[in-house]
């Protein structure tokens, strides 16, 4: 199993604001509808959920360990007030302290912020923004239900960049109804043309409960096919590459110096907090999801806030390594592993290497290109880029069967 | 235990179809004789299984002795003998019979006379007893009595003047049952005096006495001690222990003509005491056996493999120590270049093989790959040889057979008459011969068919069932061997042949099932990184072809906010379906595949 697993104490925390405008047709996240108009309802909403937001912080055992990364995700954060996201990181800072130069994320969507909001951002502590766009083509936002239009895009860029804010990063998504390889090059170059420092290119995920999984069929029409997806995958891959982005995560590029911190901890299997309903949190050697809907969210708050969860067995954390770090370009380090171990993970990848599916890291940072292979020279184990990622579903679910 | 003269013994079995209350109204009558107390009573004591009791019938049957003081005041022994309700087991539910004087006749008074039940009176009639009609859940709102009493009289010709009403869920009529039991069934015949004669109507495998043997003694006595021979088996044993069934197992001195109980023998497995054959005594036997023995002889074959061939020698055992108790179960090693080594398993039907399987996954914990059932072909081959073939991938080649011949079967299919066009339909595409339709009440037609064994093996039942939504029934007997054009479909995948895939068809069907299984198969087989050609074959020539297409993909794009759950269950999911495929060549085909030939038509 892992050689020195023993719990290391969380320094990332993320953060869940569950408001939304509307549901976005794709989404099957934890989410609150609040409507386009907002108004006194939705306030009291927002007010009520900060407090129990605040008190599930506060009832987290602290352990003098500051936190160095921040993530505010969603639902859309970006409809909080400067205000009441600030009350929010005193809360954090107050309970476990944060680490000077730590990365504070949100989550912004277009349409829903204007210049002196985002300067508010700036001021409340918030380091680094990723801007929710999903496709620069006004059809395919319509198409997924997104509560903004093109020229919301283009006003949210103009004043991230008047406002000169460095760190910060694109979502787009490939897969969409009705979208072509045209359609997927355009939105890169459009992308690109932006230079943001860091893009997320997810391909969409059919979820059952989501109005496109009742819509349509996977790879059917008008969805594109699966030789299409792979191949708009390849072309984010080799589009992205060659404006000299880095693909480090297998959805995630960015340029030297800025990948996202905090994402990095869960690919590192590295434990984290998550207050909010819905969030995962991995403390004390114990995954856990909180309740996804605000009821159930503040019951539970009201009940002690009580983590209920088996504790990670070596099993569970050998897997979860695993899973989590063959998303990372870099890959697996193998001297975590004890030599057994090892011997079986080799067992079943070594088909997969033939294939050129997995590559091997010497202790040079090298390559090894050699057939014989000497298990104590690899150093770490990565998926090729892009055709070992593409599959790394068959390749993780061979080693979940035979490690399990 | 007090001795009870043999005119106040009566001993009787319960007639019923599946879900028409006899399990329910078994245990009443324990209950309201005092035999087994209220707290001790579990639902449905006599199914013991937990098979039986999760699926709600009677796989091997029990035996209860009660006593009851009838209304002329004196002190009657009843002994209930149960009876598997399933056509698989006919032959075991003619022997418990013919340990009776009487049977109680249960029919669901809303739903009416089943096949099933018809073939079961017809057998007690057989063997003389007196019938006793009873109409069950007569509280349920649908209750039709004067139809179904009706029916009864039609059907199955039995006077229902007097039919007894009862509902066992609310304990109706049970009075009125035991009494009828008393009045009505005969005692046994006084034969004590004769030299011993025992049936033996059921038996299990006890890790600790051996053989455990269910028997009705005849004529004559039987006492602890004694040296006992069984007639068919020609075997010896000395009775170590000899008792009464109450249900519980109650030890007794001696046992005599008319009276039921259980005898333990240090017997190593149930073949040696098999049902039917006749106990008698070393020193003074019997001339004559009993009549209507024959050894239960399996009609349905299947491979049976472990998916993970590690398991081989665990399988074997779990077989090894299922045959103990189980006489018609018949294996054999089998090797398959598809799926390795396994074993060749024979059934007496379909529900048979089901609980086989589902107790070899279930108490022994094996993963199996079950092929498509199949049944015994006769082939005479150019030189005259007559084989036997079980195994649809043993078949000679064709230029070495002369004829083949399979089993054909009598259908008789009890439905109400609007369902008569859809399963006249069914029994058309599966081969079937039409030999007779009776009305016998406006709710009631019975079709009668012959058929090719091999066609009702497969869905048929379920098909029945689906067509008539549940209100069909069926009952079925061998008629022999007949003559045919048929021949063996090879499947080839990735265009390597795959002998557990292959079938025996009839010609002018061929190319149906060839092109409905090439399609069910691509399907079933998951998609791999390059194509996969799937195709059926006679001999050399290809009848027909598909393809699953590469996969191109196989990557989840996101981590939900470090929610790792989802995506753990989905690889863990994944990988369990992998455990359970057989690799063939490089394709990975999953259990299901094997099964296809049965969803062939069906969606």
């Amino acid at each position: 199993m892992i050689i020195n697993s023993q719990a290391i104490f969380p320094t990332a925390a993320y953060i869940h604001i569950p408001f939304c405008r509307r549901r976005c047709y794709y989404c099957d996240f934890p989410i609150s509808v609040v409507g386009d108009k907002g108004g006194k309802s939705a306030s009291f909403m927002v007010e009520e959920y900060i407090a129990a937001l605040i008190e599930d912080i506060q009832l987290t055992p602290s352990i003098n360990q500051p936190v160095k990364t921040i993530f505010f995700g969603g639902g859309t954060p970006s409809l909080l007030s400067p205000a009441e996201l600030s009350n929010i990181i005193n809360a954090i800072a107050l309970q476990f302290g944060i680490a000077t130069g730590a990365e504070i994320s949100l989550e912004i969507d277009p349409g829903t912020f204007d210049r002196d909001r985002l300067k508010g951002y700036l001021d409340a502590g918030l380091n680094r923004f990723s801007l929710g766009v999903q496709s620069f083509d006004p059809e395919l936002l319509k198409i997924c239900g997104r509560s903004h239009t093109l020229d919301d895009v283009t006003e949210a860029v103009n004043i991230i960049q008047q406002l000169n804010v460095d760190n910060f990063s694109l979502d787009l998504i490939s897969g969409l109804p009705h979208q072509s390889l045209e359609h997927c090059q355009t939105s890169l170059e459009k992308a690109i043309a932006i230079s943001p420092k860091h893009l997320s290119c997810y391909d969409l995920v059919l979820e059952p409960v989501t109005a496109f999984g009742k819509q349509y069929q996977p790879g059917e029409t008008p969805l594109p096919n699966d030789d299409d997806t792979a191949e708009m995958y390849r072309l984010t891959q080799q589009t992205l590459t060659a404006a000299g982005y880095q693909h480090y995560e297998v959805s995630n590029y960015a340029q030297p110096g800025y990948q996202c911190r905090h994402n990095r901890v869960y690919w590192e299997n590295k434990p984290y907090y998550g207050f909010g309903m819905g969030a995962a949190s991995y403390v004390n050697n114990q995954r856990f999801t909180r309740p996804r809907t605000r009821r159930e969210y503040y019951k539970w708050i009201e009940a002690g806030a009580i983590i209920d969860a088996p504790e990670m067995t070596a099993s569970d954390r050998l897997l979860e390594t695993l899973m989590l770090g063959f998303r990372l370009a870099e890959g697996i380090d193998t001297a975590q592993f004890e030599p057994d171990t090892l011997q079986k993970i080799w067992s079943c990848l070594q088909p997969y290497h033939r294939q050129g599916w997995i590559e091997l890291i010497d202790g040079d940072r090298q390559l090894i290109k050699s057939d014989e292979i000497d298990l104590s020279s690899i150093q770490k184990i990565h998926l090729n880029d892009p055709e070992g990622f593409l599959f790394s579903n068959t390749i993780l679910a061979t080693l979940f069967e035979k490690l399990e | 235990m007090t001795d009870v003269p043999v005119s106040r013994i009566r001993n009787f079995s319960i007639i019923a179809h599946i879900d028409h209350g006899k399990s329910t109204l078994a245990d009443r009558m324990l209950q309201d004789t005092g035999t087994v107390a209220q707290r001790q009573m579990k639902e449905q004591f006599l199914d013991n299984m937990d098979l039986e009791r999760e699926r709600g019938i009677t796989i091997k049957l029990q035996a209860a002795r009660m006593n009851y003081t009838a209304k002329d005041g004196q002190n009657y022994v009843l002994n209930l003998i149960d009876t598997p309700g399933h056509v698989d087991f006919s032959y075991e539910v003619s022997r418990s019979l013919a340990a009776c004087e009487g049977a109680l006749l249960v029919v669901d008074s809303s739903q009416g006379v089943e096949a099933q039940t018809l073939a079961n009176v017809y057998l007690a009639l057989e063997n003389d007893l007196e019938i006793i009609p009873v109409l069950n859940k007569i509280d349920l709102p649908g209750a039709e009595c004067d139809r179904v009493a009706q029916e009864i009289e039609d059907v199955v010709g039995l006077d229902c003047s007097d039919i007894i009403q009862a509902s066992a869920k609310i304990g109706l009529g049970i009075d009125d049952i035991l009494e009828s039991i008393v009045q009505k069934v005969p005692p046994p015949a006084d034969t004590v005096d004769r030299p011993l004669r025992a049936l033996i109507f059921d038996s299990y495998y006890d890790a600790y006495r051996g053989v455990v043997v269910y028997f009705r003694v005849m004529d004559g006595k039987v006492k602890r001690g004694d040296n006992v021979r069984l007639m068919a088996s020609g075997k010896e044993y000395v009775i170590d222990e000899l008792g009464i069934l109450s249900p519980t197992q109650v030890e007794v001195e001696e046992l005599h003509a008319g009276e039921v109980g259980y005898f333990a023998a240090a017997i190593k497995a149930v073949e040696d005491a098999r049902v039917g054959d006749t106990i008698t005594l070393v020193d003074e036997p019997a001339p004559e056996p009993l009549p209507g023995y024959t050894e239960a002889k399996p009609m349905v074959f299947c491979g049976l493999f472990p998916t993970d061939s590690d398991q081989y020698p665990d399988l074997r055992d779990a077989l090894d120590k299922l045959k103990l108790n189980d006489a018609a179960l018949s294996y054999e090693p089998e090797t398959s270049s598809a799926m390795g080594f396994g074993f060749r398993c024979g059934f007496l039907g379909l529900l048979h093989m089901e609980i086989v399987q589902e107790r070899l996954e279930r108490e022994y914990d094996l993963e199996l790959i079950t092929t498509a059932p199949s049944v015994i072909y006769r082939v005479t081959t150019i030189d005259g040889e007559v084989m036997e073939i079980d195994n649809p991938s043993l078949l000679p080649d064709p230029q070495q057979r002369e004829k083949i011949e399979e089993p054909f079967i009598k259908v008789e299919i009890i439905t109400p008459e609007n369902y008569v066009g859809t399963l006249m339909d069914l029994c058309q595409t599966r081969r079937g011969i039409f030999k007779d339709m009776k009305y016998f009440t406006q709710n009631r037609t019975c079709l009668i068919y012959e058929l090719p064994l091999a066609e009702v093996v497969t869905d048929f039942f379920d098909q029945m069932k689906s067509r008539t939504k549940g209100y069909a029934s069926m009952e079925y007997q061998m008629l022999g061997y007949r003559k045919d054009h048929l021949v063996k479909l090879d499947i080839l995948v990735n265009k390597d042949p795959v002998d557990a895939l292959s079938t025996i068809v009839h010609r002018d069907k061929a190319y149906y099932v060839g092109r409905a299984l090439t399609e069910k198969l691509k399907e079933l087989i998951p998609r791999h990184q390059f194509k996969v050609p799937i195709q059926a074959a006679i001999g050399a020539k290809i009848i027909a072809s598909e393809h699953i297409p590469a996969l191109r993909k196989d990557v989840l794009a996101k981590c939900y906010g470090g929610d790792i759950s989802r995506k753990k269950k989905l690889l863990q999911k994944q990988a369990k379906g992998k455990k359970r495929m057989k690799s063939i060549g490089t394709v990975d085909v999953p259990q299901e595949a094997f099964m296809a030939v049965l969803k062939i038509g069906k969606e």
